[in-house]
């Protein structure tokens, strides 16, 4: 029992309930609104841009983790997205192991490989920190680029799909109109993992440890443990999206791991607002659909970016995500009748 | 009566400044011990030698007869060895109650209640800590040293930075919960008044040396500690 809940009496878990069934009332809603979407959205274009973005927030998702949980900047993410790709793609194009084996291996290894960099990496703050990932990360997209005999290097290699993984005929996840469910889906279900997990004992032990490390040590942690955790989620879900988009694509490449993907997801994460759960995500599908709108405007469209970035890190310190709870709460209190 | 606590040859430097030199140092078991010394003596550097917060220092620390010197400051704590801190080592953007919820995962609930209690912490416990008052932010410092009942406790200056009403509140606090508990003190405090009133001993340190040890009485009347700290205080 915890003294909030003690001292707050019944009313304290009451609230703690009413919280949860809010939660999983919107991951409910949030997955009935994706089923549905193909059948409202009738262009193959859209569905298909669609897909594209959920990955993006999926990674951005991943970055989001990391600074939310344990106060750590990113700029290697995509490493992990490229390593989930590349794992999978190539044991599956190159019939090492079965489908299903290719994809396991797709998730464990990215997720082991960040855990045991966590363990190493994970009480190194600040600007050290952030060029350790960058480092990471392009040593990573070197090795793709270079290795011709692992994936043809720079070129890239197609992955041809079996007829079914785990059952599933591969048309579907090739389909945007299925494809687009599937990742929807999956982002739906994550963002319910980890606003569960936040809530946990160890997601407070997390969020403990990102504010004051050298505290949490004396009131009895070990700090190392649980943010190189943190890592290995972080670098789960980033492969997950690297799996999906292989599956999707039926391509994997270096850029997939190239440190401009792991900017951009930063910078999705960041306007998004990475202090929220959900605000990442809502940053990489602004983000998405921003870049493909100024794409076509300018062929100057990173500067928009970049502006957009600068614009939200002045004025928005919590991101968009931030300014819809800011106002949101404002017409709550309205309609209360209450005074702002 | 045995020892609680006992740092042997304690040394500690900064580049070829020697903070802390040579030191030795035994506390009773539910003993009361004050700490003094004029800004710079090397009082927080002992504090951190025995907490586990220094590097790069060297010499023995025993906890109930156990040679500690090399367990880090986790494991220290869940052996009973707890501290606070100088300037104010808090979780700024967490909800106090979570803070001290999870304190008390780590180090279990004994006295949880009573700590709350007596530091007043009680309707601040959905407050986040950086949202609260400088006085509540010592008060929550210390708090989270109290958690899970520590026996041996080394206080840095818990009064630092609080007005005069303030500071005598919480020595006060402090000495009835510390009764309560039979728990083993050794406290840097500046204000003469409070070491003197609630020490059973007290070791004067002076460019990281111990200058003088003794009871109240005895270092009242120590005529270098008079010279070298004390002047017209006393
Ligand atoms: N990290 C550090 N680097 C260099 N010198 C340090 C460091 N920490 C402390 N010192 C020096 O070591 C000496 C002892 O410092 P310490 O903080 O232990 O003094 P103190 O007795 O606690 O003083 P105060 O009453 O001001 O808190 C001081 O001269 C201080 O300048
Ligand atoms: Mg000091």
């Amino acid at each position: 029992m915890s003294i909030g809940e003690s001292q707050l009496g019944g009313v304290g878990v009451r609230m703690a309930q009413q919280r949860y069934s809010w939660i999983f009332g919107l991951a409910a809603l949030a997955l009935v609104l994706g089923i549905a979407a193909p059948h409202l959205i009738a262009s193959l274009l859209w569905m298909s841009l669609l897909t594209q973005a959920v990955v993006d927030m999926m990674l951005a998702t991943s970055v989001g983790i990391l600074v939310r949980q344990n106060g750590r900047i990113s700029f290697g993410q995509a490493a992990f997205f490229g390593l989930g790709a590349y794992t999978f793609g190539v044991i599956a194009a190159r019939e090492i192991a079965s489908p299903e084996l290719a994809l396991l291996a797709g998730l464990v290894l990215p997720t082991v490989v960040a855990f045991l960099l966590g363990l190493v990496i994970a009480r190194i703050p600040g600007v050290a920190h952030a060029m350790l990932t960058l480092a990471v990360g392009q040593a990573l997209y070197e090795v793709a680029f270079k290795w011709r005999a692992l994936a043809n290097g720079d070129d890239g290699m197609s992955v041809r799909m079996p007829d079914t993984i785990f059952g599933i005929d591969s048309d579907v996840f090739q389909s945007p109109a299925t494809m687009l469910v599937i990742c929807w889906s999956l982002l739906v279900l994550m963002l319910l993992a980890l606003s569960l997990m936040a809530r946990s004992p160890f997601g407070q032990l997390t969020e403990v440890i990102r504010e004051n490390d050298e505290r949490a040590r004396f009131i009895g942690y070990g700090t190392t443990l649980p943010r190189a955790i943190i890592y290995g989620v972080s670098a789960f879900i980033a492969a997950t999206a690297g799996i999906l988009q292989t599956l999707y694509d039926g391509y994997i490449s270096p850029q997939m791991l190239h440190w401009s993907a792991s900017g951009m997801a930063m910078i999705m994460a960041i306007v998004g607002g990475p202090r929220i759960l959900w605000g990442p995500a809502l940053g990489a599908f602004v983000l998405f659909f921003f870049k493909d709108i100024a794409g076509d405007a300018t062929e100057y469209w990173p500067a928009l970016v970049g502006g957009t970035l600068i614009a939200v890190t002045l004025f928005l310190p919590e991101g968009f995500a931030g300014l819809i709870i800011r106002l949101t709460s404002r017409a709550v209190r309205r309609i209360k009748g209450e005074r702002p | 009566m045995t020892t609680a606590l006992e740092g042997r040859n304690l040394s500690r430097a900064f580049g070829g400044f020697r903070a802390l030199d040579d030191v030795d140092i035994a506390v009773e078991s539910g003993e009361i011990r004050g700490l003094i010394g004029p800004n710079g003596a090397g009082k927080s550097t002992l504090i951190d030698v025995l907490s586990g917060r220094a590097e790069n220092w060297s010499g023995q620390i025993r906890l109930n007869g156990e040679d500690i010197t090399r367990l880090k400051v986790q494991d220290r704590r869940h052996r009973g060895l707890a501290r606070s801190f100088q300037r104010t080592n808090i979780f700024p953007a967490i909800a106090i109650g979570t803070q001290l919820t999870v304190a008390s995962r780590a180090l279990g609930e004994t006295g949880l209640s009573d700590v709350v209690e007596a530091l007043t912490l009680g309707h601040l416990l959905d407050r986040r800590a950086d949202e609260v008052s400088y006085g509540d932010q010592r008060r929550l410092d210390l708090a989270l040293a109290l958690v899970g009942r520590p026996q041996v406790l080394l206080l840095d200056e818990p009064a630092a930075g609080l007005t005069v009403e303030e500071s005598l509140k919480l020595a006060e606090i402090l000495r009835d919960l510390v009764r309560r508990w039979g728990l083993t003190v050794l406290i840097v405090e500046h204000d003469m008044e409070v070491i003197f009133s609630i020490c059973d001993r007290i070791t004067v340190l002076h460019l990281g040396k111990i200058l003088a040890e003794g009871d109240p009485g005895e270092i009242r009347r120590h005529p270098s500690v008079v010279s070298a700290y004390l002047g017209s205080q006393a």
